[in-house]
């Protein structure tokens, strides 16, 4: 089977979207009903972040599978930390941290996220395995270039986010005030 | 402004993904990994080394 450099590119962009969606519903409960995010959360968002690099690599330079391994390390990095989060809450009559959504609080999510990452990763690999170098990189469009800039944007306010938040010292372990709004 | 430093770091990648080439990218990638690793380390638990 071969996937050709476009289609790659345009599922590439479909994950950006999807980080997007992940980082605006963190962004949504966080603003709408002051959740303040703790630092695994917040942790959690980074490894987001973290996951759009090898799409975005490979839209600007076209499919390669550098681009999947920079996934994969990401992915298993947010599989770890969202992982720890659901261990420090398993036990039974543990109400978990923060609100749930459709049943599951936001760190299951971000670990069946993360998990899902890793998973069209493999199956990248193994179904359509891009070769490194393999030209030039196919033209993109609108849709490609706003889902790059949605997600640098979304980062960008992450960043400003969690310095009022955190201010400029540690962040404490349950937030309930930014630090630098002073309430 | 620990995390705001990582979330720097990964737009940085982002950016030079974008912007420039794909080597400075992966090596700013992999020091933010790095960096968050360490940071999983000072939060997830009170009892490893990175911890206080």
């Amino acid at each position: 089977m071969e996937m050709s450099p476009r289609q790659a590119v345009t599922l590439n962009a479909l994950a950006l979207y999807g980080i997007s969606a992940v980082l605006l519903v963190a962004f949504y409960w966080q603003l709408a009903y002051d959740e303040l995010p703790c630092p695994l959360c917040l942790l959690q968002r980074v490894a987001f972040a973290a996951l759009a690099v090898g799409p975005i690599l490979t839209i600007r330079h076209g499919p390669s599978p550098h681009h999947l391994g920079l996934v994969v390390l990401a992915a298993v990095l947010g599989g770890l930390i969202s992982g720890r989060q659901v261990l420090l809450h398993i036990l039974p009559g543990d109400a978990g941290f923060g609100s749930a959504l459709l049943g599951l609080h936001f760190y299951s999510w971000a670990f069946v996220a993360f998990a899902g990452a890793l998973v069209a990763a493999g199956m990248m690999l193994v179904f359509f395995p891009p070769k490194a170098g393999e030209g030039k990189p196919p033209a993109t469009g609108f849709i490609e270039h706003a889902a790059v800039w949605l997600v640098m944007a979304l980062v960008a306010l992450n960043a400003l986010s969690v310095l009022l938040e955190c201010g400029f010292s540690a962040c404490p372990a349950n937030p309930v005030q930014y630090q630098l709004l002073g309430g | 402004m620990e995390f705001f430093i990582a979330f720097i770091n990964f737009g940085l990648a982002m950016w030079l993904a974008w912007r420039g080439g794909p080597r400075p990218a992966v090596l700013v990638f992999f020091v933010g990994l790095a960096y968050t690793l360490a940071l999983y380390l000072r939060h997830a638990t009170d009892a490893l080394p990175l911890s206080f």
